[in-house]
């Protein structure tokens, strides 16, 4: 609050006590009373008038300055009515009490929507694990059957099982704290993980993966990076050229270590770059193509976010895609 | 024979296990009635649990812990729940490996081996022999009689297999699949190099033409 609003604000009563002051001077001039006497009444009212306002000024801006270091202070900027002292003024005592009123139901609200959301995201994953039986069954069922028709089922069930996978991060991501494990891990097993549950995708579309230097220690959490360079693999499996190929590098940037996945295919237009990570964006290779979601990559870097991964897409178009994921120093984990 | 009990609440699926580690010369049981399963268990005598942990209606990792309490029998965990944590209870609960629905059956089968080799079976073959050629696994060679030469990777892999499969059929596309289990993404067109560098390497030893082409079936040693 500046000095000038509140002014403004005062400017009412301020004007009605120096009228009443000056009315009552000219009365007691009127009436006989001696000049000297009413100069002195106007240097004491003087002086009490601007002392009253002064001290009024101090005291409201305070106030506010404290209010607004509490709000600062906050985490969550709607419990700020729960957190402010009850004012003393008559008036203003009865607003923050409605206030506090309307922000009670609206705190209810919110936690309810929190639980809804909670109860939600529960019911996602206890159903991506029911439907996980069906489609082992499924799969084991395939085994039955002659070769070619047995490939392509199988890889219709893998593709049933990337859906699945990605609402099953989908859900996680919203609140990853509850079942990311950070801990030390050999990027050859996550690779080789996330190239095994894509298998079929990868040699039906007849993809040669090669990998090097994958020997090499990192801190994250196993199942959640398996995850994100699976949706890696299959955007190269799918936006693939003529005789695919995969390199899967790692090379270590001095205590941090960067892991490419660089693919041969169609490359991502220059201008559609910058988008590609947002939700629901479904590029020219994806609508020309078809069954793009626009959810992979939007996983994967809100994934990565979560996990400290630096993701870095670079592309030309024509030519591939290289992205590169790296992973947090190892400082402050084990030596 | 080694015996694998099978315990799965899917009917579905605990059959066709059944099935396919029959097929792959195990003997496998599997419990239908799900109560005192640690005393069913103990009471089997098996070289190899697989446990789904999703019973209806009570704790797998408690009954892991059970069990584990009782016996030294090595417990290979099969689950639809797939975060690090899970897996994490579930191994510090005392079961020897832990495979996520839905799995790769290569995977499952590759998983079941390892951890009866670790558990004392027998170890795996390092050497193959069939149509006149011995193989060793360990040293990456082939032999014909006298003859020997030294193969790469993914050559000794097509050969091991092919002589696995000795008189049969091998698709290409089985190669190539059998070939991703060992870590060898391979495309077609690669598998065609190597294929021919094989052949070479066999013709140098004395075994010309021993793999042969069935035109759109594949190759049969």
């Amino acid at each position: 609050m500046t000095l000038r609003e509140f002014l403004s604000h005062r400017l009412g009563p301020m004007v009605g006590g120096l009228c009443c002051f000056v009315v009552a001077a000219l009365f007691l001039l009127a009436t006989g009373t001696r000049p000297g006497v009413v100069a002195l009444l106007t240097l004491g009212f003087l002086l009490i008038f601007v002392g009253r306002y002064t001290v009024e000024f101090l005291r409201l801006r305070a106030q506010l300055s404290e209010l607004e270091a509490i709000l600062e202070g906050l985490e969550k900027k709607y419990l700020l009515m729960e957190c402010i002292p009850t004012p003393k003024d008559i008036y203003q005592r009865k607003l923050f009490q409605l206030t506090r009123r309307a922000g009670k139901s609206m705190l209810e609200a919110v936690s309810q929507a929190q639980a809804a959301q909670r109860a939600y995201r529960d019911y996602i994953e206890e159903w991506v694990h029911e439907i996980k039986t069906p489609i082992t069954a499924a799969q084991l069922l395939c085994r039955d059957l002659e070769g070619d028709k047995r490939r392509k089922l199988t890889q219709e069930l893998a593709q049933v099982e990337a859906h699945v996978e990605r609402a099953l991060f989908y859900a996680r991501a919203e609140s990853p704290e509850r079942d990311c494990v950070i801990r030390q891990n050999v990027l050859e097993a996550i690779v080789s993980q996330a190239i095994q549950t894509h298998r079929s995708l990868l040699i039906q579309n007849g993809v040669r993966v090669e990998t090097q230097g994958l020997d090499c220690t990192v801190y994250t959490d196993e199942k959640w990076t398996a995850f994100i360079l699976g949706q890696l693999l299959q955007n190269a499996a799918r936006y693939r050229g003529e005789t695919p190929v995969i390199h899967i590098t790692a090379r270590p940037l001095g205590q941090k270590v960067a892991l490419t996945v660089a693919d041969n295919g169609l490359g991502i237009p220059a201008h559609e770059l910058p988008r590609v990570c947002e939700r629901g964006f479904t590029g020219s290779n994806g609508r020309r193509r078809g069954g793009s979601t626009g959810m992979g990559l939007y996983l994967c870097r809100k994934l990565a976010a979560f996990l400290s991964l630096d993701l870095q897409i670079t592309s030309q178009e024509g030519e591939g895609t290289q992205v590169t994921l790296t992973f947090p120093a190892t400082a402050g984990a084990e030596e | 024979m080694q015996t694998i009990l099978i315990v799965e609440d899917d009917p579905v699926i605990r059959e066709e296990l059944q099935l396919l580690l029959e097929n792959e010369g195990y003997r496998a049981l599997a419990l239908e009635d799900f109560a005192d399963i640690p005393d069913q268990v103990c009471a089997q005598n098996a070289d190899l649990l697989l446990l789904d942990l999703g019973l209806p209606g009570r704790d797998g990792l408690a009954l892991c812990a059970d069990i584990r309490r009782r016996s030294k029998l090595p417990i290979v965990i099969v689950t639809s729940r797939d975060s690090t944590a899970d897996e994490l209870r579930a191994l510090s609960l005392g079961s020897d490996d832990y495979i996520t629905k839905p799995y790769n059956i290569p995977v499952l089968l590759a998983r079941v081996r390892a951890v009866l080799r670790r558990s004392g079976g027998q170890a795996e073959p390092e050497r193959l022999e069939a149509a006149g050629l011995r193989l060793d696994l360990a040293k990456g060679q082939v032999w014909a009689g006298e003859g020997c030469a030294e193969l790469t990777r993914n050559e000794l892999q097509i050969l091991a297999y092919l002589l696995r499969h000795a008189g049969e059929i091998v698709s290409r596309a089985d190669l190539i699949e059998a070939l991703w289990d060992s870590q060898i993404y391979i495309d077609d067109n690669t598998l065609s190099v190597n294929m021919t560098r094989l052949r070479a390497k066999l013709d140098g030893i004395g075994r010309p033409g021993c793999i042969r082409t069935r035109r759109g079936m594949g190759y049969q040693l």
